[in-house]
């Protein structure tokens, strides 16, 4: 398995976690329970993959502790996401493969959400569905003013 | 000439965009959202200035340029002014007519309670933007 081992975050943990990360900011307490319920915590030694270029894409990460590389191609890293940020979602909403991989840089603990338990709680939570959007659009005009210089 | 409400709403309910949404939904739609149409050669929204709001093409062809470059055009179905309203910040990009169009036109400030109301309008708009990262993503690489 690529991740070191499964760190026992309590429900009341992983809620506090995820209550500080601007995607899941100001949804239901009911689309919070359900989070808690589903999402699992993984954590990654350094130089470890998280996500591969070209995989077909089970889930979204939001990582809780550490930081990442984002690396297109060979070794070309794009981006670097730390405590909060999220990745994965493309493959999630558009079934696609990944266009990217993700790498630990450090010690990185992560917080694992399945496609359908992503889905199901963007069909359900308006809130979640505009932060993602919000997410989205943010890096698009990110792509474009690097597209830029 | 403006369509009928009867061929307006004929019209979204062919879009994907409004594909999921009942006939009333629909009507609903088209009656908070305003008909609009420009000539050839006209910039809806100005990268870095002004232009506000949701727009919706009933018909017709826009591109879309960053610093002059032409990075994409958008026709029937599609959507812009999405972006500038969520970041809150000036258009990122010009939107220039390439011919005659109609839209539809929501105000920036309706537009969240807008996704709001119609989950399923947000989960398209949300899949439209994915692949718009998609897109953004590979002409930067």
């Amino acid at each position: 398995m690529s991740y070191l081992a499964a760190v026992a975050l309590t429900d009341d943990q992983k809620a506090a976690r995820l209550n500080g990360v601007p995607l899941f900011a100001g949804i239901s307490p009911e689309s919070m329970g359900r989070l808690v319920a589903v999402a699992g915590e993984q954590a990654f030694a350094p130089g470890t993959f998280i996500v591969r270029q070209g995989q077909v894409g089970t889930g979204l990460y939001v990582i809780v502790d550490g930081s990442v590389s984002v690396i297109r191609g060979a070794d070309d890293v794009i981006a670097t996401l730390g405590t909060g940020d999220f990745f994965g979602e493309l493959s999630v909403i558009d079934q696609q493969p990944r266009n990217a991989s993700v790498q630990a840089a450090e010690p990185t603990t992560v917080l694992a959400l399945a496609s359908w338990d992503l889905l199901n709680l963007l069909e359900h939570d308006p809130a979640l569905s505009l932060n993602m959007i919000r997410g989205l659009v943010a890096r698009v005009r990110a792509a474009g003013e690097q597209h830029r210089h | 000439m403006a369509m009928s409400q009867q061929e307006l709403v004929d019209t979204l309910s062919g879009l994907a965009l409004f594909a999921d949404l009942s006939r009333p939904q629909v009507e609903a739609v088209a009656h908070k959202m305003t008909e609009e149409s420009y000539p050839t050669g006209q910039r809806i929204l100005r990268q870095g200035f002004t232009g506000t709001g949701f727009y919706v093409i009933l018909d017709g062809e826009v591109a879309v340029k960053i610093d002059g470059n032409e990075i994409s055009r958008l026709g029937k179905g599609d959507f812009f002014g999405e972006m500038s309203i969520l970041l809150g910040e000036p258009p990122v990009a010009d939107i220039v007519t390439m011919r005659q169009l109609r839209v539809l036109h929501l105000g920036g400030p309706e537009f969240e309670g807008f996704l709001r109301e119609y989950p399923a309008v947000m989960l398209r708009v949300l899949k439209a933007v994915a692949l718009r990262l998609r897109n953004a993503n590979r002409w930067r690489s």
